[in-house]
């Protein structure tokens, strides 16, 4: 009951059921909701899987049709069809992989309309749109064949494609020698972001050539997966033929490589033992030398397993070179690392997952290899979720299929950011207390601050002072602050109340973290497990939520200070939160309301003490801190690099 | 609280790919109906379908007047129970709030006394259905394993949502509660397409399905003969 192709095609509706899913957590809630891609690393996954590997692989079409329309070797023109299905769904692929990638997906049609003659991303869009086309052309006698096309209207549309097979297979391979190399040409604008090895100012013409091995080997191994899953006969006879020439134009592609690297000097590099030149090794090995090597062997060429080796070796490979060029040896600044989420990898095997079950259904229904489809068409199955069984096969294979669909979809979304992408917390840190310097900035009451070993600085200065280093987020732009000088100015112990809020045990002062706990976001004052363990437990609950009736919310629960009285002291600049459960605003927000306000304040009341100075941004802030924090600690070990403060 | 984190998992994810299972599973199921209603019909020979008795007794059966004429008692308690279990998970102010909160959209909700009743009823009545159910010979010997199973577990978030709500009655914490209730629900969307539970939208298509499964093709007849080996011999 369970053959190979129920197997594979339960795994394959399997990946539709994720890509599904994913889908709409891409489109809905953008690229970052579900990629590792970044700035540093825009090309990911999807384009140097999709687009570079997709193409390439999908190479077999051009080189198919004109062995056997151009060079006239009817011997193949039995993989004629395969070839140009795969390389029609191997570009459909592409087109669908780019619609995820782009940020704007909706306006993939800009091409048509805007051209950019000086660009090569242009040659290769038009070159594809096109190329698709022609492809669908090739390809529909296939579909036209079907009885269900059986209307005189379809036979003269089926006649007429007949006729013009020759020009399209010709503008089929001029499409494909355009862009299969301009996909190279795309890295010649980053000579300085690709590893030597895999630069070279004629990246397109490796990309052609190999494009061409790997088209020849695609047909061979997709050829003996058909018959693998349907029963087929294989075509012995063809197998030597293809693989002799696989083995010439990888061997050019060999060659070309390793004179190229030579002529610029840089060989050396493949054999240095860095990590790039193993990748580049084992790369070269794999895609072309090993399979090439092997394929000189009559016995390998001509065996089933030897060219099921041989051309693995050179499909992995190959899409192995385009991933290496597009991800691997691209650079990125130093921490910037790139590995592709679980989505991006779903989204790129789902891709591949439809096209393959769009080749089946062709294959099944459509004449694509001369040998019809071995299809066991009435066998007994049983479905799971219905609990009926005995049913025929093409009655229960909707259901298995459906259902598998739809349970991987459901198991996606378990870990998918359904809930929506969450800000991102950026927890807050206390104030520390430092050593530094108070020095005279201008006239006036007017200090500049800097943190003890600051050279230049302590030659004009008194003796250390306590300050306190405000680093809420600690992404090294801190404030200094000179808390000893504003308890003196505000009038000693009885000021606390102006900045801090007197509500801790013992009258402490509490900490601005303590409410504003995120650094931009608004926080939550009100924490309800902490109330329910100081109300004990269950029966606690009717102190807040007395009214039964009522749904438990925080706008029907009895308001705060119904229990705390008199929380409040008098002069806060603070306002109280407007609504009855407001949160607490962003620690910055919250800094700044708090400084800045006081500041004004003073530089309005008394101009001639502050000069112009106290309300302006760099009063605290300095301009020139940039970079130069990132070794605060330890702070005494800061170099001249000062670090200001106001006050 | 370490169920916290769980709690929001179940109360996202989890709760979207339940749905998801639940909508896209009973889609499922209603097209597979549909298609193989139609697939028979094409292929039946005798076409005439009696439909003035198909939409009576699909209209008997969906408002349970049939049941109510086979087994009064038995019945009765099915209808309060099913008007419970589809009443009080739409209809709560509670899970009205949390769709308010989470997408949005609101609509009008129970009072909460109601709800509370209707909750009391859906669990009392969950047991007492799986009762009858075994006491009654009959029905004991048509059933599944399910039959008896499902009501109980549809009773779960019931009962967990009542002790969630009324906090004095609950002898757990509450997070657990609220925790098993959460889970319980979720669970019931994945179980729905896969168990008895998708009556929910198979329930209308029974009538025409047990109808049309007794139009047999024309060419049936002379299948099963030759399945006999009697090909060509009179039945």
């Amino acid at each position: 009951m369970l053959n190979r192709l129920t197997i594979l095609k339960s795994f394959l509706w399997a990946s539709v059921g994720v890509l599904a899913a994913v889908s709409v957590v891409r489109f809905t809630r953008g690229l970052g909701a579900v990629t590792n891609l970044s700035d540093a690393s825009p090309w990911g996954l999807w384009i140097g899987f999709d687009v570079m590997a997709g193409v390439a692989l999908a190479a077999g079409g051009f080189v198919m049709a004109a062995t056997v329309y151009i060079f006239g070797l009817e011997k193949y023109r039995s993989c004629v069809r395969p070839a140009i299905l795969t390389a029609l769904l191997g570009y459909l692929a592409v087109a669908v992989g780019l619609l995820y990638d782009l940020g704007l997906p909706w306006n993939i049609w800009h091409p048509m309309i805007y051209w950019q003659h000086h660009s090569v991303l242009f040659e290769v869009a038009v070159c594809v749109m096109l190329y698709l086309t022609v492809l669908s052309l090739e390809f529909a006698p296939v579909v036209l064949e079907h009885p269900l096309f059986g209307r005189p209207i379809f036979q003269r549309i089926l006649k007429f494609l007949r006729k013009v097979t020759i020009p399209l297979v010709i503008v089929g391979i001029v499409l494909s020698t355009l862009h299969q190399s301009s996909l190279g040409s795309l890295f010649l604008i980053a000579p300085a972001r690709l590893h030597p090895l895999w630069y070279s100012s004629i990246i397109y013409v490796f990309y052609f050539i190999s494009a061409i091995g790997l088209g020849l080997m695609m047909v061979v191994l997709e050829g003996l997966l058909s018959s693998y899953f349907f029963g087929h006969k294989v075509k012995k006879d063809l197998l030597p033929g293809v693989g002799m020439a696989a083995s010439i134009v990888l061997w050019v592609y060999v060659v070309l490589r390793l004179v190229d690297l030579a002529v610029r000097g840089d060989l050396g590099m493949a054999f240095d033992g860095s990590w790039q030149s193993l990748l580049f090794l084992f790369e070269l090995g794999m895609a072309a030398i090993l399979p090439a090597s092997l394929l000189l062997v009559r016995r390998i060429r001509s065996s089933i397993t030897g060219m099921a080796i041989c051309s693995s070796l050179t499909v992995l490979g190959m899409i192995g070179y385009r991933l290496n060029m597009s991800i691997v040896a691209f650079t990125r600044p130093e921490g910037w690392g790139y590995f592709p989420s679980w989505e991006e990898i779903a989204v790129s095997v789902g891709i591949v997952s439809c096209c393959i079950l769009v080749f089946l259904f062709f294959v099944e229904h459509l004449k694509v290899y001369d040998e019809p489809a071995h299809v066991d068409p009435m066998k007994p199955s049983y479905d799971a979720a219905t609990l009926h069984d005995l049913m025929p096969g093409e009655q229960a294979s909707p259901r298995r299929y459906s259902l598998v669909a739809v349970m991987s979809a459901a198991v996606a979304l378990l870990f998918l950011p359904v809930k929506g992408a969450e800000t991102v917390r950026t927890p807050v840190s206390v104030p520390r207390m430092v050593e530094g310097y108070q020095v005279s900035r201008q006239a006036g009451d007017f200090h500049a601050l800097a943190i003890l070993g600051a050279e230049e600085w302590s030659q004009s200065a008194e003796s250390p002072i306590p300050l306190l280093a405000i680093n809420g987020n600690r992404d090294a732009t801190l404030v200094l602050f000179n808390h000893a000088g504003h308890v003196d100015r505000q009038g000693g112990d009885e000021s606390c109340r102006t900045c801090h809020h007197l509500d801790l045990p013992y009258d402490r002062n509490s900490s601005c973290f303590e409410c504003h706990r995120d650094m931009y976001e608004p926080t939550a004052l009100f924490d309800h497990s902490f109330h329910v363990q100081a109300l004990e437990g269950n029966d606690g609950c009717t102190e807040c939520h007395s009214d039964g009736s009522e749904v438990k919310s925080y706008e029907t629960a009895t308001a705060c200070v119904e229990c705390h009285r008199n929380p409040e002291g008098s002069g806060l600049i603070l306002e109280l939160p407007g609504s009855r459960w407001g949160d607490a605003v962003g620690y910055m927000d919250a800094m700044h309301g708090l400084c800045v306000t006081c500041h004004e304040r003073n530089a309005r009341e008394e101009p001639g003490r502050f000069a112009d100075l106290l309300d302006r941004c760099d009063a605290c802030h300095d301009a020139d801190f940039s970079g130069m924090l990132e070794e605060m600690t330890p702070v005494r070990k800061i170099s001249s690099n000062v670090v200001q403060g106001g006050h | 609280m370490t169920f916290d984190i769980l709690l929001q998992w179940l109360r996202g994810p989890v709760f979207w790919a339940g749905l998801a299972f639940m909508v896209l599973g009973l889609g499922r199921h209603v097209a597979i109906t549909v298609w193989g209603i139609i697939r028979s019909y094409r292929r039946a020979g005798d076409k005439t379908i009696p439909t003035r008795q198909v939409v009576s007794a699909t209209l008997r059966w969906l408002f349970l007047t049939q049941g109510l004429k086979n087994r009064l008692l038995y019945g009765l308690n099915t209808l309060i129970f099913h008007i419970s279990i589809i009443l009080v998970p739409i209809f709560l102010a509670g899970h009205i709030a949390l769709w308010e909160r989470g997408i949005g959209l609101s609509w009008p909700a129970l009072p909460n006394g109601l709800s509370t009743a209707l909750t009391i009823i859906a669990v009392i009545a969950a047991v007492t259905i799986v009762i009858q159910r075994v006491v009654f010979r009959e029905s004991r010997r048509l059933s599944r394993f399910q039959d008896f199973v499902m009501p109980l577990i549809v009773a779960i978030p019931f009962a967990t949502g009542f002790l969630v709500m009324h906090p004095a009655w609950n002898p757990f914490s509450h997070q657990f509660m609220l925790f098993l209730h959460v889970l319980s629900g979720d669970l019931l969307f994945f179980l729905i397409p896969i168990t008895k539970l998708s009556h929910m939208v198979l329930l209308p298509g029974t009538q025409i399905v047990s109808e049309l499964a007794w139009h047999f093709p024309s060419e049936s007849g002379s299948r099963v003969g030759e399945a006999l080996g009697k090909a060509n011999e009179p039945i």
